[in-house]
């Protein structure tokens, strides 16, 4: 009799009114946006060309179809928000690099659909943590893919990614960062008891037996090694800095964090001696603009910086900058390249969207039922906000700058489907939330 | 350039800061919006029929002192579709009925395949829970009390 | 349980925010308050793109004599320099190294783009449709130019002339100089450019503005007008005995006269002899804090209101007078004061504008592509440095330095003309004695300001003070 309930419920449609209003704003920036980058190129109002952001907006309004269709109870705020940001990148794709806007508009099929399975499968999400060695050992080898002989590319400078020439090419990273997310939180759950009630204390410093502190350096080893063997400064960072977050959400020991980062910044200083892609980044952050600099390794962001510099206020108006003249813009550098146009109140907005994102998925991990969803929701808000704060730190040379995207708005399709699953994941434990609180 | 098509340009291009800067408020509104009701019925939550209150969990479970609340009637399993949610390896899936009927609290198993527990003795037909009775699901274990 | 999730949840999500917080404090430093100097910086892409496919404005000199113009090359826009002898102050608008000198500080009018147009930087920001370029005028006088070329012959050092009363400046060398057709040639500009930076006289600077020496006994001027301002009555005859210490705890260090000299000395004539020992006394007696407080309102230590780059100088390395001795020195010009060549013609002007300082300009005029002036420069604020009637005895007390029998500075003299003058020799680090000379004339109703250095010059003052004469006379039609 009651066996059915929780299908029964799945099947009936729930309206998702506040998700639909939202949706029609997305349409409207999406489309003025795109407007008007056309026509500041073409010289004219073009409208055939909105056929593009057309086709993904019918591709997000189908998700919301999806969502009403199987019931789904979860928060109505993140789809939009998500969606309005690929809305921006697909704007700034157009902007930027219009070439590539076919190939952004199939990975968003992509995404689309690694979402929709993301909200069926599993059927229970707390099944994950009974896997957890499992995602472990997936982890492990996602990061390791790019050095396999076969697959692994060098792109950039970095070794991490994986294809095969010609047809395709993937971050395995960008998947690392969400199996990292569900192995810490059910690592931790089980954990955390003896994590953070160490017996002794020395002083303030809680001194736990030698075994419990041997996660960390296994982990803060395996961040060193990437940065070593994959050169890509930014998966050292969003490795190390997912596991010190979870480490603190689990424990709320600031010892732990103040450790992993002593252990971060020795590792650095003995990287930029030992290490030339390292020194040479650093070197770059600390002088872009030095002479024997500006026109080699620091031309990407002093070109950068230019781009921010002539953004004022409110900006040169899209279409009407010159963000084209940074390298890689379209990827590295689309937060400048936004600024440049929309300006500092635009880049205001654009933060303020994220910062409400990161926001809500904190909501979402506070009122989760059990430990493991609270980890994984903070956990994957986490990234969120990680990622953002550190590409645009970079692009604003706040610190220095790394290989990280810009989440939703960058091109990139790996990040794209990643993303997207994310907030599949907190769409589900926000969905969960619902159900038991009813 | 002909200056009407650069007035229009201008005012896309303005469009679009004002449209982003509303979709922002917008969005803010529906966090704010949603921050409410969520008060609301965690308010509501609380003058609920009964709660079963966590007396016993382990890691990966409910935290031991979480009121978990009770309507009329509840399934109870691991199933993330039904009302009472226990995340434990040793509950079924739907593991047993929780509800309220005559003024009366009762407890019927759901054909669980290691059983359901009322104050230490196994549940085999509905029986009746009082105030302060021990439920145990799994290795999870549950008090019913009054909502205060 | 030591402490809830929940509590960790918020205590993170609270980090994040104060993150985006900083995050948009850095966004807002580059776009609004950095934004001005990158904006400006010649390796922009915007500047660039705004200058290379079209004609920069040009500049002309008082005369209307082109000094600077574009000329196209095979797929873009080169500059023609017409007069080496203001290499410095023209500067050079490279698209590889940047751009100095007018070039660089009135960027914005030779592109079209006039800081007071605002119409028209809105036009070339938001519509791309940019102004046509205008000219700039700088004030030079080439027959004031020539003068000043011809007399410095060719010796290290720098000649500055200058209006008084209104701050324009009316020649300006500064030796060596370069050739900048070479820096804006593609064939030529690497060897050109790492041979200048190489070059340890450093052709690159603006020596007028941006080179600092000693002042020597130019800077008695200032000593002087402290005293007259604070009670010493000029006539007063001071013992000088060479060598000079106050007291014993100077130990073995004296103040010297360059002649040696044994006697009684008035303020006329230690100006006229250039006396050591007698300003040294000057300068004891009023005090340290008295002379620094007039060394500052001459500008001693400060940048002077140029529209180029000019450098800063200093009266001492601590920007105090604090030992007796440095104060002795410091009264006579040596010590650790650094000056400009600017800045000491600025000081005579000041004494010949009957106590006002005006602030010194390259440039005179903005004018449209069509002729017409866009907007002047100069005319900024006056200071009352010292009172009118100090400024007419100092004036009297310069006359004399030149024209007395058997004074230093007899070489400006300028035949039925009263010039007010000094010379002055500056002890250096680096070799032979500087030789300064600083002026005015005619010395009623001054029309001209000038002031010479000579690096490493033989005689010193000697030398410099006729190369000061010619340029006045040149200025006075004499």
């Amino acid at each position: 009799m009651m066996g059915r309930t929780g299908r029964m419920m799945r099947s009936r449609p729930v309206a998702r009114l506040h998700e639909l209003q939202l949706l029609v704003w997305v349409a409207a920036l999406s489309i003025t946006g795109y407007l008007a980058v056309v026509a500041a190129a073409s010289g004219r109002f073009a409208w055939p060309e909105l056929v593009v952001p057309a086709v993904a907006l019918a591709i997000f309004g189908l998700l919301h179809i999806f969502l009403v269709s199987i019931g789904f109870r979860g928060d109505q705020l993140l789809l939009p928000l998500a969606v309005g940001l690929t809305a921006i990148g697909f704007v700034l794709v157009e902007r930027l690099a219009p070439g590539l806007l076919l190939q952004q508009l199939s990975w968003l099929v992509i995404a689309a659909g690694a979402f929709c399975v993301t909200i069926l499968i599993p059927r229970d999400l707390s099944a994950l943590s009974r896997y957890k060695y499992t995602w472990a050992l997936i982890g492990l080898l996602l990061l390791i893919s790019p050095l396999l002989p076969v697959v692994g590319r060098e792109i950039n400078g970095a070794r991490i990614w994986v294809g095969i020439r010609g047809i395709a090419q993937f971050e395995p990273w960008e998947l690392v960062k969400i199996a990292l997310v569900i192995f810490f939180a059910a690592y931790l759950e089980e954990h955390r008891e003896m994590l953070s009630t160490p017996p002794r204390r020395i002083g303030p410093i809680p001194v736990p037996p030698v075994p419990y502190l041997l996660p960390i350096v296994g982990m803060w080893l395996v961040a060193m090694l990437v940065m070593v063997f994959e050169k890509d400064l930014g998966a050292t960072l969003l490795f190390f800095g997912i596991f010190l977050a979870m480490l603190y959400l689990a424990t709320g020991e600031p010892f732990y964090v103040v450790l992993g980062l002593l252990l971060l910044v020795g590792g650095g200083f003995v990287a930029y001696q030992a290490f030339h892609h390292v020194a040479a980044r650093i070197d770059v952050w600390l002088a872009p603009f030095s002479s024997d600099l500006r026109f080699d390794t620091g031309y990407q962001l002093t070109q950068g910086l230019f781009s921010l510099a002539n953004a004022g206020l409110f900006g040169a108006g899209l279409g009407n900058g010159m963000p084209e003249r940074i390298p890689v813009v379209w990827s590295d550098f689309v937060f400048d390249a936004f600024t440049e146009e929309v300006g500092f109140a635009g880049a205001l907005a654009l933060l303020a969207l994220y910062l409400v994102f990161v926001y809500r998925g904190m909501l979402i991990a506070l009122r989760a039922p059990t430990t493991f969803l609270q980890l994984l929701a903070a956990g994957l808000s986490f990234i969120i906000a990680f990622q953002t704060l550190v590409i645009v730190g970079g692009n604003a040379k706040l610190i220095p700058l790394t290989g990280i995207t810009l989440p939703f708005v960058a091109y990139g399709g790996s990040s794209l489907v990643t993303n997207f699953m994310l907030v599949g994941l907190l769409l589900r434990v926000s969905d969960i939330t619902a159900r038991v609180r009813g | 350039m002909e200056i009407t098509f650069a007035v229009l340009l201008w005012g896309v291009r303005i469009a679009f800061l004002v449209l982003l800067y509303l979709f922002l408020i917008r969005a803010f509104r529906t966090l704010q919006r949603s921050l409410a009701e969520e008060r609301v019925t965690m308010a509501a939550r609380s003058v609920g029929l009964a709660v079963l209150v966590v007396t016993q969990s382990h890691a990966g479970g409910p935290r031991v002192g979480e009121r978990l609340p009770l309507r009329a009637v509840n399934s109870v399993g691991r199933d993330a579709g039904n009302d009472v949610v226990l995340n434990d390896d040793a509950a079924s899936a739907k593991h047993a009925v929780v509800s309220f009927a005559d003024g009366e609290w009762w407890l019927e198993d759901a054909g669980s395949t290691n059983g359901t527990l009322l104050n230490g003795t196994r549940v085999w037909e509905r029986e009746r829970v009082h105030y302060g009775d021990q439920v145990q699901v799994g290795r999870i274990a549950l008090r019913l009390e009054r909502v205060q | 349980m030591s402490r809830s999730i929940a509590a960790n949840i918020r205590r993170l999500t609270f980090v994040i925010a104060v993150a985006f917080l900083l995050t948009s404090i850095g966004v807002g430093y580059w776009s609004l308050v950095a934004a001005d100097d990158l904006n400006a910086d010649p390796f922009n892409p915007r500047l660039i793109a705004a200058v290379r496919d079209r004609p920069r404005g040009r500049i002309v000199d008082a005369s209307g004599r082109v000094l600077a113009a574009s000329v196209r090359d095979a797929d873009s826009y080169r500059r023609r320099y017409t007069d080496r002898s203001l290499a410095e102050v023209v500067g050079y608008a490279s698209f590889k190294y940047g751009a100095s000198g007018v070039e660089a500080a009135y960027q914005g009018s030779l592109i079209g783009q006039d800081p007071s147009d605002l119409v028209g930087q809105w036009r070339a920001r938001y519509l791309a449709v940019r102004t046509e370029p205008g000219s700039v005028v700088i004030g030079i006088d080439p027959k004031i130019q020539q003068a000043a070329v011809t007399a410095l012959a060719g010796r290290r050092g720098a000649i500055v002339a200058l209006d008084p009363k209104t701050g324009r400046i009316l020649a300006s060398v500064s030796l060596p100089n370069y050739e900048a057709n070479l820096l804006v040639d593609p064939a030529q500009q690497d060897t050109a450019w790492d041979q200048l930076n190489q070059n340890k006289d450093k052709p690159l600077i603006n020596r007028v503005a941006q080179g600092l020496y000693p002042p020597g006994s130019t800077m008695k001027i200032i000593t002087a007008a402290a005293a007259l301002e604070n009670g010493v009555n000029p006539d007063q005859k001071i013992r000088v005995d060479d060598p000079y210490q106050a007291d014993k705890s100077w130990g073995d260090y004296f103040v010297r006269s360059s002649s040696g000299a044994h006697g009684d000395f008035d303020m006329s004539l230690a100006f006229q002899r250039s006396e050591n020992i007698y300003f040294a006394k000057l300068g004891l007696t009023i005090g340290g804090a008295k002379l620094a407080e007039y060394a500052k309102r001459f500008g001693i230590g400060r940048v002077p209101a140029l529209d180029l780059p000019a450098a800063k100088g200093q009266l001492s390395n601590s920007g105090q007078l604090e030992r007796p001795t440095l104060v002795a020195d410091t009264s006579y010009g040596q010590g650790e004061l650094l000056t400009s060549p600017l800045q000491m013609a600025l000081v005579a002007g000041i004494v010949g504008n009957h106590g006002v300082a005006v602030q010194p300009h390259y440039v005179t005029e903005i004018r449209d592509p069509n002729g017409g002036v866009l907007r002047t420069i100069g005319g900024g604020a006056a200071d009352q440095v010292i009172r009118a009637d100090t400024a007419a005895k100092l004036t009297a007390l310069l006359v004399a330095a030149v024209e007395a029998p058997g004074a230093f500075a007899f070489g400006a003299r300028i035949p039925g003309i009263h010039v007010a003058g000094k010379t002055g020799t500056a002890e250096n680090p680096s070799g032979l004695p500087h030789g300064w000379f600083v002026g005015f004339a005619p010395a009623e109703d001054p029309q001209i300001a000038v002031a010479v250095i000579i690096e490493n010059a033989g005689q010193g003052g000697v030398d410099a003070a006729p190369v000061g004469g010619a340029v006045m006379r040149a200025a006075l039609g004499k």
